[in-house]
């Protein structure tokens, strides 16, 4: 009847378009960062749901937005961490002014605007646990260093301990899971690999990565008037080189 | 001068600690109980961020190699200047060679004691406060110990006056801001966060108060991608036993939030100590606010008090 095959065509009509209604909402929704307030000086701008497989083309913009918010003067601390950023307010009153302005901003911004510095990490490959990496992943001692001096890296953000970088591009080929057992003592200056991250120890400090090799670049200084040698958004490679080289050019 | 007989159980230099280097991993550090620093500043018309010397438990014994004024606030650990008792919210007159003691005291757990000009060691990015973990500020970035001297300059006043202040009111519900992962963590753990009485465990320090309960559980298995956290966040590890973060604490972590201690409410954290029971409530944005509002009239009325009574 064709009254009935209409109505049941509308239904079917209706039915495609709320069903497409949704996938846009939810397209929509996973493009949007979130954004809470954290207290009333303080917000949380979240952009870890948007693109969990490439952390790196979002974090490029957290920095960005960062930089602009900086820029405003209107912050005490700009916190950038994974794909967010926590930023501390100087004066409460603005918390209403940022809430509304931070959305629009992002969809603004570009990233191809950051600057950022590259750092050469001098780096002796004579560390503990080189040869349990090298022979977890089935590689001879040369490849692993080969393989972690050939990528640069992206400082995602820092913390856990002043000067400590977050680094982003270790190759899969070196990802080793965590000692079973931490050291009490990682020495300053360790380079070294937890599970699929990189990092250099800019202090002693306990810690349960395998260590594959030294550095002598000093990370945190607070005696200096820059303390810490490196920033969010900055990028750096690891330089191997002989235990007098790295003493010579530090 | 100041010299230390004793530190007790933690002596250290701290003033309104370090902003502006959070994205370095750089903690705030500082006063735990900010308001008593800077009322006992105020006494004696000191600048609010004058370094003072946090003492933690008590125990502690400090000679003055010469003379100053002083003012105690904070929890009363039963000082004594030469065995003479002297009580916390009180300006004190010190003469060089004279000793004040600390024993212990039934509540609270840190006193501030500021020291007429605050005590002059070199600063640090822009602050005195010692940073315990990263080892700079204070004193060559350490707690104190026995025989360390402290630089203050002599202060002769022949017209001393005592003067005296009262703490701000304490609360006995703690006043929390919304959590931003009660989608990640359900509202039942939230609920639960809020009808639960937590002790205070020997596990806390600078860095954060672990809490407990034996009667309710709160445990989880969410992991959360790192966020920048701050003294006040109520951070909830997988085992159940949430941390309020404090002025020590690291920059960023990847624990779910239970939500943020309210500015005006943080300073109670310094003097739980273990075994005090602590219980939550959430509060809006404008509440928050005016509590902090509320918290500063106390500070200026005192600001005003003083002023007029010159």
């Amino acid at each position: 009847m064709p009254i009935h095959s209409s109505q049941h065509y509308e239904l079917i009509n209706l039915s495609v378009l709320a069903l497409e209604y949704v996938v846009l909402i939810r397209l929509f929704m996973s493009q949007i960062p979130t954004l809470y307030a954290l207290s009333n000086s303080s917000l949380l701008f979240d952009a870890s749901h948007l693109e969990p497989n490439n952390v790196l083309s979002i974090q490029k913009k957290i920095w960005t937005l960062a930089e602009y918010c900086k820029q405003s003067g209107d912050f005490t601390d700009l916190v950038p961490a994974m794909n967010s950023l926590t930023l501390y307010l100087k004066d409460a009153q603005n918390l209403n002014k940022w809430q509304k302005a931070l959305l629009t901003t992002w969809n603004d911004i570009k990233s191809t605007s950051f600057k950022f510095q590259h750092h050469k990490i001098n780096t002796v490959y004579n560390g503990e646990d080189l040869a349990y990496v090298a022979q977890y992943n089935n590689l001879t001692t040369e490849d692993v260093i080969n393989i972690h001096s050939k990528t640069h890296y992206h400082v995602l953000f820092l913390g856990f301990q002043p000067g400590f970088a977050y680094l982003h591009g270790l190759d899969k080929r070196l990802h080793t899971p965590r000692r079973s057992e931490p050291r009490t003592k990682v020495p300053k200056g360790s380079v070294a690999i937890g599970a699929d991250k990189t990092a250099i120890y800019p202090a002693d400090t306990p810690g349960g990565w395998h260590i594959i090799g030294q550095t002598s670049t000093q990370l945190f200084d607070h005696t200096l008037q820059t303390p810490c040698l490196i920033n969010p958004g900055d990028t750096l490679e690891f330089v191997p080189c002989s235990l007098s080289e790295d003493i010579t050019h530090d | 001068m100041i010299k230390v007989i004793k530190p007790g159980v933690q002596l250290s230099i701290q003033d309104l600690g370090r902003t502006g280097y959070r994205h370095l991993g750089v903690s705030k550090t500082g006063s735990l109980d900010p308001y008593a620093q800077v009322i006992a500043n105020r006494l004696i018309n000191n600048n609010d961020n004058d370094a003072v010397l946090e003492i933690t438990v008590g125990l502690c014994e400090l000679a003055f190699l010469c003379s100053t004024e002083i003012a105690l606030h904070g929890a009363d650990l039963q000082a004594s200047i030469d065995g003479k008792p002297i009580y916390p919210g009180w300006s004190y007159k010190v003469r060089a060679n004279q000793t004040i003691c600390f024993n212990t005291g039934r509540a609270g757990l840190r006193a501030y004691l500021a020291v007429k000009g605050g005590i002059k060691t070199p600063v640090i990015m822009h602050s005195r406060a010692t940073d315990l973990n990263a080892s700079f500020g204070g004193l060559n970035g350490k707690a104190l110990s026995a025989g360390d001297i402290l630089p203050i300059d002599e202060y002769i006043n022949n017209n001393f006056k005592q003067t005296g202040a009262l703490a701000p009111p304490k609360r006995q519900i703690i006043r929390v801001y919304a959590s931003p992962h009660t989608h990640i963590l359900g509202n039942v753990i939230a609920d639960v966060f809020i009808n639960t009485r937590f002790k205070v465990s020997y596990n806390s320090n600078r860095m954060g108060v672990k809490l407990e309960n034996a009667v309710n559980s709160l445990t989880h298995t969410h992991s959360l991608p790192s966020i920048g956290v701050s003294p006040g966040s109520i951070q909830l590890p997988p085992n159940g036993d949430p941390i309020v973060l404090l002025n020590d604490a690291q920059t960023t972590g990847g624990y779910p939030l239970l939500g943020t201690v309210i500015e005006a409410d943080l300073h109670q954290f310094a003097q739980f100590r273990p075994g005090d029971l602590v219980k939550f409530e959430y509060v809006t944005i404008e509440d928050a606010a005016k509590a902090k509002h509320k918290l500063s009239g106390h500070l200026e009325q005192l600001k005003i008090a003083l002023k007029n009574k010159k």
